[in-house]
């Protein structure tokens, strides 16, 4: 009887695993670099990931997609993030905030019309919840949407959207927007062609994350069909609420391949640079970083398999352990980035070893998908309320 | 038309291979398996085949213990339409590989049987033309290319100093060189299939043949170590080294 594989808990997900390993090895790790130096999107590369297909990974093989679980989900993006964290992070924000978003909330009709394009990758999508003013705090959005007949129409303005451009002048293809509306929350599939849509600022200058496009996108009367409106108006807090577990555990898998990278490159590097007539793993301090990062790695790694093997992708009510990964995972993605880099010394500074990427790129998971701070909130507002979940 | 496809489970070429002390075999503990590389071509080009031609079945077969199953589950995500499983504990050489084969081809009755020319882990590239032998089938080998014609098919091989190309009529064997093609990766897709495809399993035993092997693995030794390279002053030393010492201009 074999033991069970936390990390890859069926034949399926060892198997994806593999897949998805080995195209990185050959494809994606190749051209990391050069996409960073240059803050350019690798639209062809990721249009592969659909002959994969990893863009419906979470939905049902009857609309096309693959229909796995939040573990699958998680195994991609460790094995993506490991490589290239930037190509990684669009295809988060395509595959979990447009495409899954989009699935759990849409009606049939909705799928049908949209999810075979975005599963191809013919259009590439996103989500947009953060505005210039108003980032945690979501409800401060001040966009708004106003129905007029048959048409809502949009104003306001949404900031840091990852896949917002495809470079510095094409807008993504399609978004989940959310807005206020007259009884709450909603959220509409917002086509970049719709009239009163255009791309504001493309966001350049990034410290990682570089390989994927940000843009402010801007909303002046723009028409949206009722039809697009998923589910009911003032629904959407709900929608809103459910994605961010998705993502946010995600982020976590995310954190755990930079780690694991970071772990690997610091390890081998210990073991073949030597000083004072040894190898530098023979040296107490530098043995600290291997191995705190190692144990620090895997503690997070076990926790975020765990919440994903239990992650309910239809309903919210586990976002005390979707937030407490991602506020572990990220911290020690950051710091165990940074024990690389010492253990490397000079040459960890240069990009040509990839923990200097990878260290600029952990930054951004302690923000994106909610900041550490908003996660601080929302446990401590949980456990005070399910303390039973420590029994 | 209906391939067999020959797959192996061979330790990973990324792997570092240790030779235990004893010189018996290999360190095995914590090796990761893969499919034969020259056997993922031969998959993927079983597969090119019945694409283009719009129908026909690629069966594929392994032989060994029953971990082989995870490269046959992988082959059943790239496509192929099921598997067979020989399960065998024992040390078998090329002839014994060939003789089990053979039966399975009696069994299965393929048009065409595609294998790598060799595996990886002992290089003997041997099993796909004693096969053949045994069959008293036509065979190419070192494939490089391979197309139907008419009421043949025409193979380009890989031969020293050039390419050689050959015609035979199926049935036939061909065995892939690594130019052949670039398999595909397993998608997702697929793999949520390949969990519902069936891998039949047949004891050796049943087969009713003699696997005894005529050969066997006495010793392993692991390649010498490469000796430190040298640093020379000048051009002139290099050059004098190069032919007095290397012996090479």
């Amino acid at each position: 009887m074999p033991v069970f594989d936390l990390f890859n808990p069926s034949e399926e997900h060892a198997m994806l695993r593999r897949t998805v390993r080995e195209f990185v090895r050959d494809q994606v790790e190749p051209q990391a670099l050069v996409h960073d130096q240059q803050e350019r999107f690798n639209l062809p590369l990721f249009r592969q990931l659909a002959s994969l297909g990893l863009f419906g990974i979470t939905v049902p093989l009857e609309y096309g997609g693959a229909g796995m679980d939040a573990v699958a989900a998680v195994i991609v993006h460790e094995e993506l993030s490991a490589s290239d964290p930037g190509f990684c992070l669009a295809y988060l924000a395509h595959s979990m905030l447009f495409v899954n978003n989009f699935y759990r909330n849409a009606n049939d009709e909705q799928r049908r019309r949209y999810l075979p394009k975005v599963i191809s990758g013919d259009w590439i999508g996103g989500m947009c919840m953060t505005e210039p003013s108003a980032g945690t705090d979501v409800l401060g959005m001040k966009t708004f949407a106003v129905r007029r007949g048959d048409y809502y129409y949009l104003n306001g303005r949404k900031m840091f959207i990852t896949n917002g451009a495809l470079d510095d002048t094409t807008p993504g293809d399609i978004f989940l927007v959310y807005a206020k509306t007259e009884k709450g929350i909603s959220s509409f599939v917002v086509e970049s062609r719709f009239p009163g849509f255009s791309l504001g600022q493309r966001l350049h200058h990034k410290t990682g994350m570089r390989a994927s496009m940000t843009a402010e996108l801007v909303f002046e009367d723009c028409a949206v069909p009722v039809e697009n409106r998923l589910g009911e108006e003032g629904e959407s807090l709900l929608h809103m609420m459910r994605n961010l577990e998705i993502e946010r555990v995600t982020i976590a898998a995310m954190a755990t391949g930079i780690a694991g990278r970071c772990v690997e490159i610091m390890t081998r590097y210990a073991s073949e640079r030597t000083a004072y007539g040894q190898p530098i793993n023979s040296f107490g301090q530098i043995q600290r970083y291997i191995a705190d990062s190692y144990a620090q790695y895997m503690a997070a790694r076990t926790y975020l398999y765990h919440t994903a093997s239990k992650l309910d992708l239809d309903r919210p009510g586990q976002r005390i352990d979707s937030d407490g990964v991602k506020l572990v995972a990220t911290t020690m993605a950051k710091q165990v980035a940074d024990n690389a880099m010492q253990v490397l010394g000079g040459y960890g500074y240069f990009g040509e070893y990839v923990v200097e990427r990878l260290w600029r790129d952990a930054k951004l998971l302690e923000i994106g998908g909610g900041t550490l701070e908003a996660h601080q909130k929302n446990i401590t507002k949980d456990l005070t309320r399910r303390l039973d979940v420590i029994r | 038309m209906k391939i067999l496809v020959t797959v192996k489970r061979v330790p990973d070429p990324e792997t570092t291979i240790r030779v235990k002390p004893d010189g018996s075999g290999i360190v095995t503990d914590n090796i990761k398996y893969v499919i034969n590389p020259f056997d993922e071509i031969a998959i993927e080009e079983a597969l090119r085949i019945k694409e283009k031609q719009g129908q026909g079945e690629v069966v594929l077969v392994s032989i060994g213990a029953k971990v082989a199953s995870e490269q046959l589950r992988t082959g059943l995500a790239m496509g192929a339409d099921r598997a067979i499983l020989v399960l065998c504990d024992q040390e078998l050489d090329s002839l014994g590989v060939a003789r089990i084969l053979a039966k399975i081809v009696e069994k299965e009755a393929p048009d065409l049987v595609l294998m790598g020319k060799q595996a990886i882990d002992d290089d003997a590239n041997q099993a796909g033309q004693m096969l053949a032998a045994l069959l008293n089938w036509p065979q190419a080998t070192f494939a490089s290319k391979v197309e139907f014609m008419d009421n043949y098919v025409q193979v380009v091989r890989e031969v020293d100093g050039g390419l050689e190309t050959v015609r035979f009529p199926l049935p036939g064997i061909i065995t892939t060189d690594l130019r052949l093609n670039e398999p595909r990766y397993a998608s997702l897709p697929g793999i949520m299939k390949a969990r519902k495809k069936e891998i039949r399993e047949i004891a050796v035993a049943e087969l009713g043949i003699d696997t005894t092997p005529l050969l066997t693995v006495h010793k392993m030794d692991p390649p010498a170590k490469k000796a430190a390279g040298k640093k020379v002053e000048s051009v002139q030393e290099l050059v004098h080294l190069l032919h007095t010492e290397a012996k090479v201009i």
